[in-house]
């Protein structure tokens, strides 16, 4: 029958139309709308086994970078005010190098007194020297006269006794003088003291004191460590085992490590030792309410030189062989 | 069942009968009953006559039309229409026989009232499986014939009675049918409109070799058969050119 | 003869309309129903497949849902990682939380933290604002349906909220679908999520896990379960968890099933009757085909098509139906991320299709069982 909009029938010809025509677009409509269910790979790599162990037994364990030195927090032997600070974080220092120092003023007064009295013991030894010399050469004149009666008993008692004085006044003289060194020295350990030097070579990792501030030896008050330092190159990584996994683990294999945020940075560390003691999990959230009742296995590591990838502190994701499952 | 008749001792049809009916014997279960409605009938049909089948409602005459164009078995006894034996055939060969030769005019018409006239007298070409538009040309011919090619567009409820029944008598040649049965063609019209019809389907209904039944018991029309059977109780009472007296 | 079929069917208007209306209505209910049954219950899988690139969750033994979920201690994720064929595991947090909104309401939230290097945990799309702004201090992400609940007709971004006492502030807006209760969710970094939850001793709730070869997710997932003891569910089989959490624990299916049950009898009445009543009118114009010579089988045709062709105008118009409804409320937030799933138009297409084959089949009875020599009555 050829198209003759006249004779269109509804029910035979528009409505199948409309119904075939509503199919398709339901068809489209139905596939178009299908939720999208797909697995999509993720936007940033997450961390993952390197290729090598990728097919192989192997134990996971996450970690935190730290000095090989593990971290030194510098404390202070005295109390006092801050006056200089020689260091910032960053700083490499050698072996007894000045980090800070605190106020000596007191001491240093000490000091000074303790020379003044140094001085004046070594005039009262001169003075008790002379004075010594003097009764001794009168003691020797009345020695000299033979006439009894040209010196009295008592003229010779008393120059003896001048004498005598004059040496007791001479020792009494150099023991004021070892007094007041004594004092000195004392009052120069105590200004060595106030000073704080690099107990080894490293690297300053921070530094919680300010010039100006009062440091206590008491601790209290945050009882942050005054500056931590300690040994950067070459640095080491604690990394937790989970003790379950611990036996499997292969001592001594070198670990694959990545940090945090940039899991495609694998680098490989050399085995250091493992720690003798299971310690509990500490927590590396850092949120006090934590505890949690597994312990771990802490396998240090050395890391490569990687130039600046790690940093102390810096949380990674390692991989490590694991002995085979034939064991 | 009784006794079986013997068909052969009755004597095989006239091969040029139309329609040749032999013992033919029909019953109805009604209940526990069995109720008899044709006895044994035994018939010839000739072509290029038009017959009439008489008879009064129970007379058995419906059974017997329905027997001899193949759409009801018979218990006993063979039907052969132009020489086949149709209850020998198989059920759709049998459709298909009637299909190819006997033309129907139901006395309710029974047009699809959804098609168009033309449409409906094509429905036998169609259900042949002639092409629409050949079927529908042949069709809105013999509307033409008919003298209602005018109307061939319109639904049968459009149509006036005696249009409708003009589209039922060519559904019912269309097909060129070498048997046309006609089932009360006058009952729904009066006198004059029922003589037209009569002598529309002579016109067009008698042929040669085509055999035409009629059914009635509409006695104004008797006077146009070339045949008449008086169909009483199950049984042929009367066979001839004239009504018997006393009908 | 189909045509004559298809003719004598639209014939008769009141029946054919009737008949259309009978299926369209069927497969609108059953269509709409079972989406929305089907869409109601994936929210119990919502919270997995917002997770897009995680091939395998694993959680402690007694962990059932996203949302049911005990957590584990942190060495988990280490244990997971040691597993063979893992490309990759990050920690995965969900919690419930309280939050104080601007105008003090206190409201329930979700929060769940994220791998705070990778991000992997979050949506996979952004409605406003990057994944970046996590990098901020305090910064969370917001879901879209959960922002249009808690800031109805405003912008949440640079909102302030109070989560456990820290401040938290939305910077993002994540194009997530939400789940079965609708609760806000919250997305912030595992770090950052652990300070707005109020603490109990393990923390971590899920370890989503990178397959090395994602078509071996579920062999992996043995593995895992094998080797560290927790269990290991792949993308899939927790998504199923979570819908039988709902299916198990909620009236839904039953009062969905009972409605679907509704509309296919609500069919086969409405069908059933008119088909009946369309065949029984036509009954002496199907009697006299059979008489002129119409064979069974080609009635059997004729009814068959009128039943195709009423099930396909039917269909068409009820499936549209359901298309219109679920596009006319996909910007209500009730039905964010409602999609029809391909299987349900092809559950009411058999429906239908059994809805017309039954009602056919007894309207055909009866044509069948007529007698031809009933039109010389």
């Amino acid at each position: 029958m050829a198209l003759d909009w006249k004779n269109l029938s509804f029910p035979r010809q528009i409505l199948p139309t409309i119904a075939v025509v509503g199919l398709l677009g339901a068809a489209a409509f139905i596939l178009a709308g299908l939720p999208d269910r797909t697995l999509s790979d993720p936007a940033r790599e997450p961390p993952h086994a390197p290729a090598d162990l990728a097919a192989q037994p192997r134990v996971a364990g996450s970690g935190v970078v730290e000095p090989s030195s593990e971290t030194v927090q510098i404390g202070s032997p005295l109390s006092g005010l801050v006056t200089r600070l020689l260091v910032e974080p960053g700083d490499r220092v050698g072996e007894g190098q000045l980090l800070f120092a605190l106020d000596d003023r007191a001491v240093r007064a000490q000091l000074r007194e303790a020379q003044a009295a140094i001085l004046e013991a070594r005039a009262a030894i001169a003075e008790a020297q002379s004075a010594r010399a003097t009764a001794g050469r009168q003691l020797a004149l009345y020695r000299q006269v033979e006439d009894p009666a040209a010196v009295s008993r008592a003229e010779v008692i008393r120059a003896e006794g001048d004498a005598n004085a004059a040496s007791e006044r001479l020792r009494l003289a150099q023991a004021r003088l070892q007094a007041a060194e004594a004092r000195a020295g004392s009052a120069r350990t105590e200004i060595d003291r106030l000073s704080i030097r690099a107990p080894m070579a490293g690297e300053i990792l921070a530094v919680n004191i300010r010039k100006g501030e009062f440091v206590s030896t008491m601790g209290g008050g945050g009882s942050q460590p005054f500056i931590e330092m300690g040994q950067t190159s070459p640095l080491h990584v604690r990394i937790d085992i989970d003790e379950e996994q611990a036996p499997r683990l292969r001592l001594g294999a070198p670990a694959t490590v990545s940090p945090r945020g940039a899991a495609d940075r694998q680098v490989e560390a050399v085995f250091v030792r493992a720690e003798p003691q299971v310690v509990p999990k500490r927590s590396l959230t850092n949120s006090a309410a934590e505890r949690v009742d597994v312990r771990v296995l802490q396998v240090i590591y050395q890391l490569p030189e990687t130039n600046g990838l790690f940093r102390v502190g810096q949380q990674v994701d390692a991989y490590i062989p694991a002995k085979g499952d034939e064991e | 069942m009784g006794t079986l008749l013997d068909t052969s001792a009755i004597g095989g049809c006239n091969p040029e009968a139309a329609i040749c009916t032999r013992g033919v014997t029909r019953d109805f279960q009604a209940g526990q009953q069995t109720i008899t409605v044709l006895h044994g009938i035994d018939l010839d049909i000739r072509a290029g006559e038009m017959t009439f089948l008489v008879g009064e409602s129970g007379s058995g005459k419906t059974t017997l039309i329905s027997i001899m164009c193949g759409i009801l078995w018979p218990t006993l006894g063979e039907v052969k229409v132009f020489g086949t034996d149709i209850y020998d055939l198989g059920d759709s060969e049998l459709v298909e026989f009637r299909l190819a030769n006997i033309g129907f005019i139901f006395q309710q018409y029974n047009l699809i009232p959804s098609i168009d006239a033309a449409s409906n007298a094509a429905v036998p070409l169609i259900a042949q499986g002639m092409e629409r538009h050949e079927a529908r040309t042949r069709a809105v011919a013999m509307l033409e014939k008919l003298n209602i090619g005018d109307q061939a567009n319109k639904l049968p409820s459009q149509l006036s009675g005696g249009q409708q029944q003009r589209v039922a008598i060519a559904r019912a040649l269309v097909h060129e049918p070498r048997l046309v049965v006609c089932d009360e063609p006058t009952a729904a019209l009066d006198a004059s409109s029922g003589r037209r019809v009569m002598d529309l389907l002579r016109e067009v209904a008698v042929a040669e070799n085509r055999a035409c039944i009629i059914v009635t018991h509409d006695n104004r029309i008797f006077d146009l058969a070339d045949r008449i059977l008086v169909l009483e109780d199950g049984r042929i009472t009367h066979d001839g050119r004239e009504m018997p007296e006393g009908h | 003869m189909l045509w004559i079929a298809i003719r004598m069917l639209t014939g008769d208007a009141q029946k054919f309309y009737g008949l259309v209306f009978g299926i369209a209505f069927s497969t609108l209910l059953i269509t709409q129903q079972l989406t929305i049954f089907v869409n109601l219950i994936e929210r119990g899988a919502s919270g997995v497949y917002n997770v897009s690139s995680a091939d395998i969750w694993v959680m402690d033994p007694v962990s059932r849902t996203t949302d049911i979920a005990y957590a584990m201690p942190a060495t988990a994720l280490d244990k997971v990682r040691s597993v063979e064929g893992v490309a990759w595991a990050v920690p995965h947090i969900r919690a419930q939380a309280s939050v104080r909104t601007g105008d003090g309401d206190l409201e329930g939230v979700a929060v769940i933290g994220v791998d705070d290097a990778t991000l992997i945990g979050l949506p996979k799309r952004m409605l406003e604002g990057s994944t970046e702004v996590l990098e901020q201090p305090d910064s969370v992400i917001i879901d879209d349906v959960g922002a249009t609940r808690m800031f109805p007709d405003q912008s949440p971004i640079g909102e302030r909220l109070e989560l456990n006492d820290q401040r938290a502030v939305i910077r993002g807006i994540a194009d997530a679908i939400p789940s079965f209760t609708s609760t806000v969710v919250l997305y912030t970094k595992y770090s950052q999520a652990l300070n707005y939850v109020p603490g109990t001793r393990n923390r971590l709730s899920f370890v989503l896990v990178g397959a090395e070869e994602p078509a071996q997710a579920k062999a992996l997932s043995e593995r895992i379960e094998h080797e560290t003891g927790l269990k290991a569910q792949t993308r899939d089989e927790f998504a199923k968890d979570g819908i039988d959490f709902i299916i198990e624990n909620t009236g839904i299916p039953f009062n969905f099933g009972i409605t679907v049950a509704l509309g296919f009898i609500v069919g086969v009445a409405i069908v059933g009757l008119t088909f009946s009543l369309f065949i029984r009118d036509n009954i002496k114009q199907f009697g006299a085909l059979k008489a002129i010579g119409v064979t069974n089988a080609k009635i059997r045709r004729m009814v068959a098509v009128q039943a195709g062709l009423v099930g396909l105008i039917g269909y068409g118009l009820g499936v549209l139906g359901t298309i219109l409804f679920i596009w006319g409320f996909a910007s209500n937030p009730t039905f964010k991320g409602f999609y029809i799933p391909w299987q349900i138009p092809l559950i009411s297409l058999a429906s239908v299709a059994l809805i017309l084959a039954l009602t056919g089949w007894l309207a055909l009875r009866n044509v069948l069982r007529t007698e031809p020599a009933s039109v010389f009555r």
